[in-house]
This record gives C-alpha cells, sequence and structure tokens, in this order.
C-alpha cells in the first residue's frame, strides 16, 4: 500500500492542476492528560513544514510553512492550496505545556490529501507509523495522473494524540511537622527519650513481684542489661563489651555482663528504695 | 509509541535540577508581554460578552499583534500575530479591528487576511484570505431584522484589488455569503452601513483634479445595488486622506470632509444628497493642522459627532448634531479653545454620548447633548506627556461620572488614567527594541583606583595610605550597624534579592528603542522603568550597538553618530555627529581603554586604531575580510565562500567566554586537550538548498574546518554559535536520501587538539604559536540531533570563571520560548548505538539519541509566552554560579539563571527560620536535660557507693 502510493508521488509532479483546496482538520480529543481540550492557551498552533524550493522562494512561501492557530473548538484548520509538485509535510502541533505526537502528511500538487500517518522524528522519513488517513479511492492512470470524480474536496479530519505534559518548574520540598518527624535520627531520639522518662515510672507502677520478675529476667538477657545499664544513668556501662556483643561472641561476655548488670542493679533498686 | 517513551526517559535522565522553583516566578524574571503602538482606529474598549462584568482593552497594533489588556492592572490576556498566516505585510497595510458589543466576536482584518477571534480567550472563530486582494475597509452588520440571529453578528468587508467587491462573511464560518463587484475603476475607500443599508464609498477620479465620492447602496441581504449617488467634492478632495470621516453604524451615518484651505467643513449624511458646508472658525491666527471627527459607533447612540481642531499650539473642538427626520445637520456647541494638546475620544452609556477631553493638565468629560461638564480631574504633576489618541470608558452614576481612558503616547507608551490618576504605563516602544546592555555601576571605581595609588607607592606611603583609607571606612560604621538588625530580620523573613545587590545580579538594562528613545530597566523591581529619554534627534533610528563604561553608555546608531548617556538618570552627557554609514560596531584596545570602530558597509574599518589589534568584518558583497587595526587601507586576508554561496551569518567567540578546563578528563583518568584558540569565527553560508559552516582561524583567515548539509531549508532560521572549544548551529533538515529523518536539526562540534588523550598535537604545551605558520588543524567531533522546534538565535550562558555548566541558549520562536540546553546533554561523545561503558559513565555520558526532546525543565521562560525574541544576551556576575540573561525583540524577558544550581548561594529552600528554631529547641533541651542529668550522674556516684 505504501509502496504503490510512494511512487505515486515520484510521478504526481505532471498531474493535473485541481482548483478547489481541501481542508485537513485536527482536533484535539480530551484525553487523561488533558480532560478539557478547550482549555489549552490561545497561542497553541499547528504548522505544516516542508522544504521551500529556493527558486521559487516568494511564491511558494505560504506553501512551504503553514500555520493554524487554535479554534474554539479545539481544533487546527488549514486549507491546502493547491501547489507546484506534491509535498511531504511534518505536521507539528505546538502547545506550550503539551507535547503532540508528529505527523506525516502528504499532499499531492492539487492540494488534496493522500495521506496522514504517525511519524518519528530522528527517524527515516519512510518509517511511517500508525496510518490516520490515507486516500483509499485513487487509482494512479497510465500517466501517474490521479483519477477521481471529486478528489479535491475530500476534507480530512484526524485526531492529535497528547504524548505527555511539560513540567516547567522544579518542586521545592516543603518544610512540614511530619517530615521531619519521618526523619530515623529524630525517632531514635524520640524513642530514647521515652525510654529515659517513661520506663522508671513504668517500673514504679509495676507491683512488687511483677517487678522481682522483670529484674530477674533482664539480668540474664544481655540487650535489657545493656538497655537498662544506659538508663541508670549510664554510670559505669566500660565493662559491657557491645563489640564483643554485636559480634555474636556470647560466652565470655555474658559472665563480664552479669557481673556488671548485678552491681549496677543493687544500685538501682537502692536508689529506688530511697 | 514505545519510541517516543524512551526518548522521554532518556531525557528525564538528564540532571533535572536546571529549572526554576514556582515561587521563584516574578522574583528570579521579569517579562513585559508587549504589543506594539495601537493603531488609532483599531483600540476600543468592549464588554467581550454579554455576560461579563467589566470591559477589556482591545487593539490591534502596527506591529500585527492583535491583544486584550486588562484595564485593572494593565497586563495582556492574549494576543495573536496576524501576520504569520498573511505574507510580509506591506508598511501601509490598513490594520483593521472591529467588534461588537456582547458577541464575543472580535473580526480583524490585515492585508488579505480577515481572521474572526473570542474576545475572551482570543480563539479563532474563522479566518479566511482572498489572494490578490487586500481590505479596505470592515464593518460589522448591526441589523434590525430577525432572520440573523443576535449573538452572531455578520462582516461586510470591502476589498481593493483588480477590482473592487464588497462581500459580506458569516459571521460563524467566514464563507461568503454575496458579493459586489465594482468595476469601475474607482478606489475602493470605505463602507458604511446603517440597519437597513450597506453604503460602499469609493473615490472616483474627475476628470479634472480631485476626486468625487461616490455613494452606492446595497441590499444587506442579497448585495444588490438599490441606489447610487456621487456628491461633487473633486475641488475639495484631493487624495484618499482628505476626507475626515465616513461615519460607521450611527443612525445616520455622515461623511465629512474639509475644503484645501481648511475653512469650511462640509458634511453630508449618507443617503442623502445635500452637503451642508460649515465654516471654521479659526481665530487662533495659526493655520489648522489636523482636523478630526469623533463620532460614536453603537447603532442605538445618539447622532452627535464631535470635530477636533488642531493648530501648532491649541486646540479646540465642536459639536454637531444630526436630525434624524431631516437628516440637517447643526452645531450643537463649542469646546474651548486650549494651549497645548488635546485628545479627544467617544463613549457611550446606552444612548447617551459623551466626550472625554485630555490635555496635559487635565481630563475633562461633557455630555453630547450640552456643554456643561460633567466630571474634571487635575493630573498630579508632572504635566502629562503628549498623548496622540486615547480611548475612553464613561460611567455615569445619578449626575456624576467616571471615566478612564487609556491613552497612546507620542513616545509610544500605553498609559490608562482613571480619574485623573495614572493607573497603568505599558511601554509598548520596548517593541522595537534594537539594543540592550547592563549599565556597570561605578561604584567599585573608586576602590580600583585608590588601589592602582596603593600600588605605585613605596612599602610605607602605602601602608599608610591603606591605613587612611579603612579608618575612612569606618565613617560608615555607624549606619552599617543601624541597617544590621533590619537586615537580619529581613533575610530571615523574605528572600528578597535586595540582599544580593553587592553581586551585580540586579544591574539595570538599558535598551534602544526603534523611536529614538532609551528606556532603563530595574532589574530588582520587575523591570520597572526607572526613566526613559529620547536620545536621538530623529524620530528613529538604528541602533548598532550599546558600550557601557562605569556610570555611562555611549549608543552607536547607523549613521556613524554616538550619544552618551548618563546610566543612572538618562541625563544626555555628550553627541556626536553622523559621519558615514556604518553596518556594526567593533571594540578595539589601544592599550589602556576600550576604542570603537565603525565598520562601513563596505566592510572597511571606518578609522585607523594604534596598537595590536584586529577586526573580522562583512562586507556587501558577501565576502569576509580580516583587518590589522592599524591598517584600513587593506584588509590582511580575505574569504569567498564557495560559487552560488551567500554569507548570512558570521560569529565568533563571546568576549569574555573563560575557560575552567584547558581539557577533558575522561573516565580512565586521560585527558583529552581542548582546541582553545580565542581567534575562532564561524561563518554560515548558505547556497541554494544547502548550507556550508566555514571554521575560521581570524588572525590568517585560514579555514579550519568545514561542514556542509544539503537539503536545507534556506527559508527557515538558521542559528549558530561558537563558545570555548564547541560550535552548534541548527538548521530545517530535509529528505535526500529514503534513509534520511525530516525536520530541525541541531549540531554540536567539539574540537580538541589531538584524537589520542594525554597528547596535546604537534604544538604540545608550547605558550606560543603562530596563526599565519604551521597552525595545527583541530580534531572535530560532531554529533547531530533532530529537534522538535526551529531555533532563531544562539547564545551561551557566561559565568565569571566559566566553571558552572554552559547552557546553549536556543530563541524557538514558534513555540515562543527560550530554551537552555545544558550542554552535557549535547557532548559529542555521547555513545552511539550502545550503552556507555563504566568509564563513560563515570564521565557523564549516556547514550546518543537522534532525537532530543526538550526537557520542560530546560524552558528558561517556563510558563510564559516570549514572543518575537531576536537577541539574547548574557553576562557574567560576581556569584560564579549565576548568569543574567536578557532577551529583547518584540517582548523583553530577563531571567538571573543557575545553569548548576545556586550553589554559592543560599536559595529560598533554606529556610533560616528553621534554623534558627532548630537551633532554639536544642538549646532549650540542653537547658532542660542538663541539670536532670547532673542530678542523676551525682546520684549514681553517690549511692552506688554507699
Amino acid at each position: 500500500m505504501f509502496i504503490s502510493l510512494s511512487s505515486i508521488f515520484a510521478c504526481l509532479i505532471l498531474s493535473v492542476p485541481a482548483l478547489a483546496t481541501s481542508a485537513l482538520t485536527i482536533t484535539i480529543p480530551p484525553s487523561n492528560l488533558l480532560p478539557n481540550p478547550n482549555a489549552l492557551p490561545a497561542v497553541s498552533h499547528a504548522t505544516l513544514t516542508t522544504i521551500s524550493s529556493s527558486a521559487f522562494a516568494s511564491a511558494s512561501k505560504t506553501n512551504s510553512h503553514l500555520t493554524a492557530p487554535l479554534s474554539r473548538s479545539a481544533t487546527f484548520t488549514f486549507r491546502l492550496p493547491p501547489s507546484t509538485k506534491p509535498e511531504s509535510y511534518l505536521l507539528d502541533i505546538r502547545s506550550p505545556e503539551f507535547v503532540f505526537t508528529p505527523y506525516r502528511v502528504d499532499i499531492a500538487a492539487d492540494g488534496s490529501i493522500l495521506g496522514v500517518w504517525e511519524t518519528f522524528r530522528g527517524n527515516p522519513w519512510d518509517n511511517r507509523g500508525v496510518e490516520k488517513f490515507v486516500l483509499t479511492d485513487v487509482n494512479p492512470d497510465v500517466n501517474g495522473a490521479l483519477t477521481g470524480s471529486d478528489l479535491s474536496t475530500v476534507d480530512v479530519n484526524i485526531e492529535a494524540k497528547i504524548l505527555t505534559r511539560r513540567g516547567f518548574y522544579e518542586e521545592r520540598s516543603k518544610f512540614s511537622p511530619l517530615a521531619l518527624f519521618k526523619n530515623p535520627m529524630i525517632l531514635i531520639a524520640l524513642v530514647a527519650l521515652g525510654f529515659t522518662f517513661g520506663m522508671p515510672k513504668l517500673m514504679e507502677n509495676m507491683d512488687p513481684e511483677m517487678r522481682a520478675e522483670f529484674e530477674k529476667q533482664s539480668r540474664t538477657s544481655p540487650i535489657s542489661g545493656a538497655t537498662r545499664s544506659a538508663m541508670s544513668g549510664g554510670g559505669a556501662p566500660g565493662n559491657f563489651d557491645l563489640a564483643g556483643w554485636m559480634a555474636g561472641a556470647t560466652p565470655r561476655p555474658t559472665q563480664d555482663v552479669e557481673v556488671s548488670t548485678s552491681g549496677r542493679e543493687s544500685g538501682g533498686t537502692t536508689r529506688r528504695k530511697g | 509509541m514505545w519510541l517516543q517513551a524512551t526518548l522521554l526517559l532518556l531525557a528525564s535522565c538528564v540532571p533535572s535540577s536546571l529549572a526554576i522553583y514556582f515561587d521563584e516566578v516574578n522574583h528570579v524574571d521579569y517579562h513585559h508581554a508587549l504589543l506594539g503602538f495601537p493603531s488609532p482606529q483599531s483600540t476600543f474598549f468592549l464588554k467581550p460578552s454579554a455576560s461579563s462584568h467589566g470591559s477589556l482593552l482591545y487593539t490591534l497594533s502596527e506591529n500585527s499583534l492583535l491583544g486584550a489588556v486588562n484595564p485593572k492592572g494593565g497586563f495582556l490576556l492574549w494576543r495573536q500575530n496576524l501576520s504569520r498566516t498573511a505574507l510580509p505585510v506591506d508598511s501601509n497595510a490598513h490594520h483593521l479591528l472591529r467588534a461588537s458589543e456582547g458577541t464575543n466576536a472580535l473580526v480583524s482584518a490585515l492585508g488579505d487576511y480577515l481572521s474572526s477571534w473570542t474576545a475572551l480567550d482570543g480563539k479563532l472563530i474563522w479566518e479566511n484570505w482572498f489572494v490578490d486582494e487586500t481590505v479596505a475597509d470592515l464593518e460589522l452588520l448591526e441589523l434590525e431584522d430577525a432572520t440573523a440571529s443576535p449573538s452572531v453578528k455578520d462582516t461586510v468587508a470591502l476589498f481593493g484589488g483588480k477590482a473592487a467587491v464588497v462581500r459580506r462573511l458569516d459571521g460563524d464560518s467566514g464563507k461568503t455569503k454575496w458579493e459586489h463587484f465594482d468595476e469601475s475603476g474607482d478606489i475602493p475607500f470605505q463602507i458604511s452601513s446603517s440597519s437597513t443599508e450597506v453604503f460602499y464609498v469609493s473615490l472616483q477620479p474627475s476628470s479634472r483634479k480631485g476626486y468625487r465620492i461616490k455613494v452606492t447602496s446595497l441590499n444587506p441581504l442579497n448585495g444588490r445595488q438599490t441606489q447610487q449617488h456621487v456628491l461633487n467634492s473633486e475641488s475639495d478632495v484631493t487624495s484618499a486622506d482628505s476626507v475626515l470621516f465616513v461615519g460607521a453604524n450611527t443612525a445616520a451615518p455622515f461623511i465629512a470632509w474639509a475644503d484645501q484651505s481648511r475653512k469650511a467643513l462640509k458634511v453630508n449624511v449618507i443617503g442623502t444628497k445635500q452637503v451642508q458646508t460649515f465654516d471654521i472658525e479659526n481665530t487662533s491666527g495659526e493655520s489648522i493642522r489636523s482636523i478630526t471627527v469623533h463620532a460614536p459607533k453603537k447603532l442605538e447612540s445618539l447622532t452627535h459627532f464631535l470635530v477636533h481642531y488642531e493648530t501648532e499650539s491649541t486646540t479646540w473642538a465642536e459639536v454637531y448634531h444630526i436630525n434624524l427626520k431631516s437628516g440637517s445637520v447643526s452645531k450643537a456647541y463649542d469646546l474651548p479653545r486650549l494651549e497645548g494638546w488635546s485628545a479627544f475620544s467617544t463613549s457611550n452609556k446606552d444612548a447617551n454620548v459623551y466626550f472625554t477631553r485630555i490635555t496635559q493638565s487635565e481630563t475633562t468629560v461633557v455630555s453630547s447633548a450640552s456643554h456643561g461638564i460633567l466630571g474634571r480631574w487635575t493630573h498630579q504633576a508632572p504635566p502629562m506627556e503628549q498623548a496622540l489618541h486615547s480611548v475612553s470608558e464613561v460611567v455615569s452614576k445619578g449626575d456624576t461620572v467616571a471615566v478612564r481612558s487609556a491613552a497612546v503616547l507620542a513616545s509610544g507608551d500605553w498609559q490608562l488614567i482613571r480619574n485623573g490618576q495614572t493607573e497603568w504605563t505599558r511601554y509598548e516602544a520596548l517593541t522595537g527594541a534594537q539594543a540592550a546592555a547592563w549599565v556597570e555601576e561605578d561604584t567599585q571605581e573608586d576602590l580600583v583606583h585608590q588601589l592602582q595609588v596603593e600600588g605605585h607607592e613605596s612599602l610605607s606611603g602605602a601602608y599608610l595610605h591603606r591605613v587612611k583609607r579603612h579608618a575612612r571606612d569606618l565613617q560608615h560604621l555607624p549606619e552599617w550597624l543601624k541597617g544590621l538588625p533590619k537586615r537580619i530580620l529581613t533575610s530571615i523573613l523574605t528572600d528578597e534579592v535586595s540582599n544580593l545587590d553587592g553581586y551585580g545580579i540586579v544591574k539595570p538594562v538599558l535598551v534602544a528603542a526603534e523611536n529614538g528613545r532609551v528606556y532603563s530597566l530595574d532589574a530588582g523591581n520587575h523591570g520597572a522603568v526607572v526613566w526613559k529619554v529620547k536620545a536621538a534627534e530623529a524620530e528613529s533610528w538604528n541602533v548598532k550597538a550599546i558600550l557601557t563604561q562605569p556610570g555611562s553608555a555611549t549608543i552607536y546608531a547607523d549613521d556613524g553618530s554616538s550619544v552618551t548617556l548618563d546610566a543612572s538618570t538618562g541625563e544626555i552627557l555628550e553627541r556626536s555627529p553622523a559621519t558615514v554609514k556604518i553596518r556594526s560596531v567593533a571594540v578595539a584596545s589601544d592599550g589602556t581603554s576600550p576604542v570603537t570602530v565603525g565598520i562601513q558597509e563596505n566592510g572597511v574599518p571606518a578609522e585607523v586604531v594604534n596598537g595590536p589589534g584586529f577586526f573580522v568584518t562583512l562586507s556587501d558583497d558577501g565576502s569576509v575580510l580580516g583587518w590589522i587595526a592599524s591598517d584600513n587601507q587593506r584588509p590582511a586576508w580575505q574569504f569567498r565562500p564557495a560559487h552560488g554561496e551567500k554569507i548570512i551569518h558570521a560569529t565568533s567567540r563571546p568576549s569574555h567566554d573563560p575557560v575552567a578546563s584547558i581539557g577533558k578528563v575522561l573516565g580512565n583518568r586521560s585527558v583529552l586537550y581542548k582546541y582553545l584558540s580565542p581567534n575562532l569565527a564561524l561563518i554560515t553560508a548558505v547556497g541554494e538548498n544547502s548550507v556550508t559552516f566555514y571554521l575560521l582561524d581570524a588572525i590568517s583567515g585560514r579555514i579550519l574546518h568545514t561542514s556542509f548539509h544539503q537539503g536545507v531549508d534556506t527559508t527557515q532560521p538558521i542559528a549558530s554559535v561558537i563558545s570555548e572549544n564547541w560550535f552548534a548551529y541548527s538548521f530545517w533538515g530535509d529528505v535526500i536520501d529514503p534513509s534520511d529523518a525530516k525536520g530541525y536539526q541541531l549540531v554540536i562540534s567539539e574540537l580538541y587538539e589531538s584524537s589520542i588523550p594525554n597528547d596535546r598535537g604537534p604544538l604540545g604545551s608550547a605558550s606560543n604559536y603562530s596563526s599565519i605558520a604551521d597552525l595545527p588543524l583541530p580534531h572535530v567531533i560532531s554529533q547531530a540531533y533532530i529537534i522538535s522546534e526551529p531555533i532563531s538565535h544562539m547564545a551561551v550562558t557566561q559565568t565569571r570563571q566559566g566553571i558552572t555548566v554552559r547552557q546553549l541558549l536556543c530563541t524557538l520562536p514558534k513555540a515562543n520560548s527560550i530554551v537552555g540546553i545544558p550542554r552535557p546533554v549535547l557532548d559529542a561523545r555521547r555513545p552511539v548505538g550502545r550503552d556507555p561503558t563504566a568509564n563513560e559513565q563515570e564521565e557523564g555520558l549516556f547514550k546518543y539519541n537522534p532525537f532530543l526532546q526538550f526537557d520542560g525543565k530546560w524552558y528558561l521562560t517556563h510558563g510564559r509566552d516570549v514572543a518575537g525574541i531576536k537577541t539574547v544576551l548574557s553576562a557574567p556576575t560576581m556569584l560564579e554560579s549565576t548568569t543574567l540573561i536578557f532577551a529583547f525583540g518584540s517582548d523583553i524577558f530577563a531571567i538571573r539563571a543557575t545553569p548548576s544550581q545556586a550553589f554559592d548561594v543560599l536559595g529560598k529552600s533554606f529556610s533560616k527560620l528553621q534554623l534558627v528554631l532548630t537551633i532554639v529547641a536544642l538549646s532549650i533541651g540542653v537547658a532542660v536535660l542538663a541539670p536532670m542529668v547532673r542530678r542523676k550522674q551525682i546520684n549514681t556516684i553517690w549511692k552506688a557507693t554507699s
């Protein structure tokens, strides 16, 4: 299909000059990125661009760069005037905040639209994407001229596709107390603070038997022992071999711990009694 | 689709912390969205739709920009450039804009192009153009029949061309409803309509001198001619300008003209044959310079009009009434003759018509029915600048009235005066900005001088001098101490720029406008105009350059004249007369101070400079010439492009272009040395559908590198720039070979001393080299990208030391933006077709992709619509991170950019308040906990030992 069409372009140069102009309308449908196409700013516009042969620079200037402003129904309409030869245009839709897919628009010398395809920037021009429109009821005759009754009055309507939305601004991290509390350092500090103040109170409110039980337990457990030693004012933690404990070397240090904790334990209890 | 997605993903891999923060908008940047000089007949107040409360101010400017301005505040709501769809507009094309209250539609015409736009948001309703015809006049049909729905008004337009044509165009689609051809060869002049008829007014050349006015009545429904009559005006009307007024859309439209000696005013109510003549009572003794007729345009308004007479020094006006039944015109009253200028305007309130008169000292409002003054407001001092024309809106409440007028001043500014108070001023003359420069403040000048003195004295003398200087500085101490608390407080509470004044980031900018005026814009105050002066002696000038010295600035015009201004007040210090016509201005150095040399049209320097230096000039016959500064007779070398090519642009490295590192460190710690020559020139030459870029050595004229591209659209913008050891250019590349891509291309080329790392080429680390003998050629690496936008102008950001990453500043004329592409993205050594190796990753290189999608964060203009930019300037500040960018052309835009983030300034994200609060909280914590801990420790010691 594409191959046959591209062969049409080659021999279209001599095709009959038609009179009427055809129109290409691009509609912007509502999409997730742009729920209301009427919200697009008025500067949005679409352009059809191709090379202008400098031999006809002044005459073809309007034909090689066409611009269509945004209409109030969120469409762009091009009136395609007849040209001296068939053209293959790049259709760009420009809006400050949105990026649209580019299209390839092939136009015959009489101004009728031969086809509209998606195109990929930075790829060979022949590498066409999804076909949006193609003139089907046309057969090139022997001379390559197009036959078809009212060819030039075909008006084409395609839908634009939004690729992405441009973010112009950098997000600034806002100061919020919640974010402050998400900070692990702050959380650790708060937990430590909670232990410092909360633990003695908790211990006082326990009945004596449970307390004795708890103390007994804590004496056997190195962790709580360490915690308690830290809690009870950090008086002499020197005997606790933290490195050894963290390395998992249990048998030898446990003894040390027992000695040290018991020593401090008595201090703790006496304080509470007194 | 997946391809595009990967591209976007890739683009987002780039360090994305370049964009500005939303809360910095209006702090780091400012923008004057301008329209240009408002056309007198196409400016008005209008209620955009029936439901809207207030009215907006609409204009079609002489720069072909159609826009809506909010009268409250004076900011632009929307605008459209009408020239973009039409061919280049010839200078005497009519700029026509018409609207009807409450229809939410404007109709404009320019050249052959007619378009209709929604009044609220500026979107297209319809457009239409008629090849080889130009629109001579345009009216909206205000019919009192039931066939037309009230919300849509059809347009009647008069076209000139081979034959005059009157067309009625549908208000919804712009399609022709009927056409009336006039092939008599008369000059199509104006069109007018009443509620029942369309009148086509043309000028019929009489057999002798002058023109007869021919009025043809047409049926508005089918365009058929109903009647025609000719008024005998050939003795008075010598050209179209002789007819003062053709009234539109009043209940009784009329034609007014004056005889050639301006002694009699003649009025014809259209549709009648009767011409009434009134004597003009001119008791001033001076000849009348101009006569203007002001009449209401609404159908329901009273049929009164005002004739405004102006002599060299005085103005007065007469008010006339038309009797609808008899069609007779009678003079009602006079408005007194006043010294100086006056600007009259008409406004309606229902049927009532008010005339507003603005003079340099006051605004007065009268009703058209009687001469009693309804409102009088004195303007504040100083006296107002001359207004050329104005539009007004009068609101009446009982006996009192309120008025607001938008006056166009002789300087091109647009001012809104509400009840005698100036509400806002739009500096529309800045649209034609031709050159701009940052002011160099002279505060450091004294210190530099003092240091020079110290350098030249003996050791002890210098020491004493320094001690004295510091002692003298102490006198500022009390003042400084006094300001300290305020400074600390403001720096905590706000993040205003004022704290950074000393770093040269709020330098004022001087802008030279086309109309001979120079403006100073205050960067610290949203670009407000500090002063403006008329520096040119003529009405307009063509400024080639503004060069600033500490405290002053010199402006060079193309006739070889120059004006020196005081940079802080705008006072004209010095003026030099015109000499020869110059093409550009070059700056050379004669050892101590910079010297300017005008370059003539043929590329020859106008004068000789003693001392070393050289110029590279473009001549009008399309060649590049190299000159030794001390010889302006014979060029040192001449460069001509290949046959059939024409040089369109030449550029060189910026005068301030510091290089932070002479090499590029690769991932494996080897170094690729940059080819750094201060004498590089990049020449752009176009052929037929091709472009060639020549890299020249400016001393010898030798070609160092050439790149040639085929299939280039030479009518599209081709931009180029060169800096450090790289150059970039952009053009529209079309398909030559089937495998080619079609689109705009951006090419980056980097110059290295050698292709081998750690190799410095034939010169090695020699400190001297000669451009003339054995200049080694650079090793050039290039990469091309497809981009989605044309680039009309390129510049490079400049910082003080060149350490900050450079940005390639590209002006995008189609997107109305300026984009700053970070140089690392445009690295010519990005790996092609494979993923980067670990070494390359370490260097920051990532995979090459042929399509370069501009990230939204690169847009320096962010959400603003910055239109018509022709030149972008960049200047360093005292802060390495910060560069100043100023863009002008049609709009004015300036921004303080930080290409590698503000690494040497505490930004807004650094909350000083938070820091203080944290310290306070910690101190309280320590104060509370310290005694507790101390007690506990003491307890532990005591109780453990007990």
